[in-house]
């Protein structure tokens, strides 16, 4: 919503000379819309949504200005609505106000100067709705995650700190060294998802709250970093780890997101393996071409089935049982790209493997 | 009615060291013919679906919540559906971790669950629902 640019302002009146000497005198500041009845009225409203500012004569043939701000307003509540009229008989004062909800009263004849800072005034208000509208929303998504992070604290972290109380109380009972082995394996994978969890809800956290710091990125340099820690993985799992980076031009980014984004779909590729496959494959391919890095990520793990694939991005969704998820790389990963305008597409078979696209543009160097 | 029925049980939990720690602990209760744990609750549903109890013994199921693909009320739901002749050989017991109390009141919706345990399952709180 941007203050500078010309917004759209609709008036509605039954005279022709009135509508014509309004947008002569107004089209060079606002997008002018002008109808001579109220059925066009409501087509320039269905065809423009956006339209911010909406003028209407009282006295009509078809219906008053007053019925239709009422009508209108509850189709679209947004257009801060102003009501023109010759008569000023208290009653249309008061149905105006009432009934229609108006922002202005503005008396015929009326002057340029009126009009303009009237319109002025509606647009400002209109910004500052529209932005507590938004700031509502916002806050109502936080909250919303807020009431999810406290449910999965209960199974997340709750449950893997029972596990173990659990597993404490049983090894004292237990003599055979083999057995409290096995015992103290599992509780260590226990403390491992409970650590993982921490680190997704950090990274969460760095996500919502961090400003992105756009910077000249070398994917060569920047996988080579990540895939040191994944190498030790394929060695000691057997799994083919083939990368390849092709960039020709300068790309400017946010690398602790893209770190974050390559890492999480990494690490999901090398966890989500058949136990029993033949040749485990992890392919990771980045291509900077355009101004666009686009980053693939192979795999011929256990897949998705497809009617899991439209919820994996969701906060807290698991899609299998398989390996210790937290519900939260995804969705991360989908929050990152949303804030780097980028996007992500996944193709996937259910025992062949998954591909993970991400598609991100480059900022152009200098701008914010 | 449970006291002269050989006892099978079920555990039914997506980690893997809780399923371990309910087989230990209900092993050494000493009073279990059988035991077998899944890790996902689609698994169990098709076994206990596809294995019609005799009448000489008695299931106990333990079910966790909280799981990925089908949780323990999805668990619960689908095996209500079951014929009723054949519910009536299981006794269900939902245990969790959870201490909310949307989940604790909804346990209460299903008449084939007995009672909700809290995690972790000891020996003692075992032995409370045997006797």
């Amino acid at each position: 919503m941007n203050t500078g640019e010309k917004f759209k302002v609709l008036y509605i009146d039954d005279e022709q000379n009135n509508l014509n000497g309004f947008k002569a005198t107004f089209r060079f500041d606002y997008t002018i819309y002008i109808a001579a009845n109220t059925t066009q009225a409501f087509e320039y409203l269905k065809a423009h949504p956006d339209i911010r500012v909406i003028l209407c004569d009282q006295r009509m043939p078809d219906k008053t200005g007053v019925q239709f701000f009422e009508e209108m307003r509850e189709i679209y509540p947004d257009p801060v609505r102003m009501l023109i009229t010759g008569y000023t008989d208290i009653e249309s004062v008061i149905d105006a106000v009432n009934r229609g909800h108006i922002f202005r009263y503005i008396k015929k004849p009326w002057t340029d100067n009126d009009v303009k800072s009237a319109i002025e005034e509606a647009n400002k208000f209109f910004l500052t709705s529209s932005l507590l509208v938004s700031k509502n929303n916002e806050l109502q998504s936080a909250y919303d995650e807020l009431g999810k992070f406290a449910y999965s604290i209960t199974h997340d972290v709750r449950g893997p700190l029972l596990s173990i109380i659990g597993a404490i109380d049983l090894a004292n009972g237990i003599t055979d060294v083999d057995e409290l082995k096995e015992l103290l394996n599992m509780m260590s994978e226990a403390v491992k998802k409970l650590d993982e969890y921490i680190k997704n809800t950090h990274e969460y956290y760095k996500l919502k709250r961090g400003l992105l710091q756009f910077a000249e990125i070398n994917f060569s340099v920047l996988l080579s970093d990540i895939a040191a820690l994944f190498r030790i993985t394929s060695r000691n799992n057997n799994i083919s780890f083939n990368s390849e980076v092709i960039q020709n031009e300068p790309f400017f980014s946010d690398e602790i997101s893209i770190k974050m984004i390559l890492n999480n779909l990494l690490s999901n590729a090398f966890n989500y393996q058949r136990k029993n496959a033949g040749e485990k494959f992890v392919d990771v391919h980045i291509e900077v071409k355009d101004n666009n890095a686009i980053i693939k990520v192979q795999d011929n793990g256990i897949g998705i089935h497809e009617s899991h694939i439209n919820n994996i991005f969701t906060l807290f969704y698991r899609a299998t049982s398989e390996e210790t998820g937290s519900g939260l790389g995804l969705y991360n990963v989908k929050d990152a790209l949303n804030k780097l305008n980028g996007k992500i597409e996944v193709e996937s078979k259910i025992n062949e493997g998954s591909t993970f696209i991400v598609t991100i543009p480059g900022r152009t160097h200098g701008t914010k | 009615m449970v006291q002269n029925k050989k006892l099978h049980f079920i555990v039914i939990d997506d980690s893997k060291l809780d399923c371990f720690i309910a087989e230990k602990i209900i092993k050494n209760t000493g009073k279990c013919e059988s035991i077998r744990s899944f890790l996902q609750a689609k698994d169990a549903l098709s076994f206990i679906a596809s294995n019609p109890p005799d009448d000489t013994s008695h299931t106990i199921i333990l079910v966790d919540i909280q799981m990925p693909v089908m949780n323990g009320f999805e668990f619960v739901e689908a095996f209500e559906k079951l014929p009723p002749e054949q519910i009536e050989n299981y006794t269900i017991y939902v245990i969790s971790s959870s201490i909310n109390e949307n989940d604790l009141q909804k346990v209460h919706n299903y008449k084939t669950v007995r009672q909700f345990l809290n995690k972790p399952l000891t020996s003692n709180n075992l032995a409370a629902l045997l006797v």
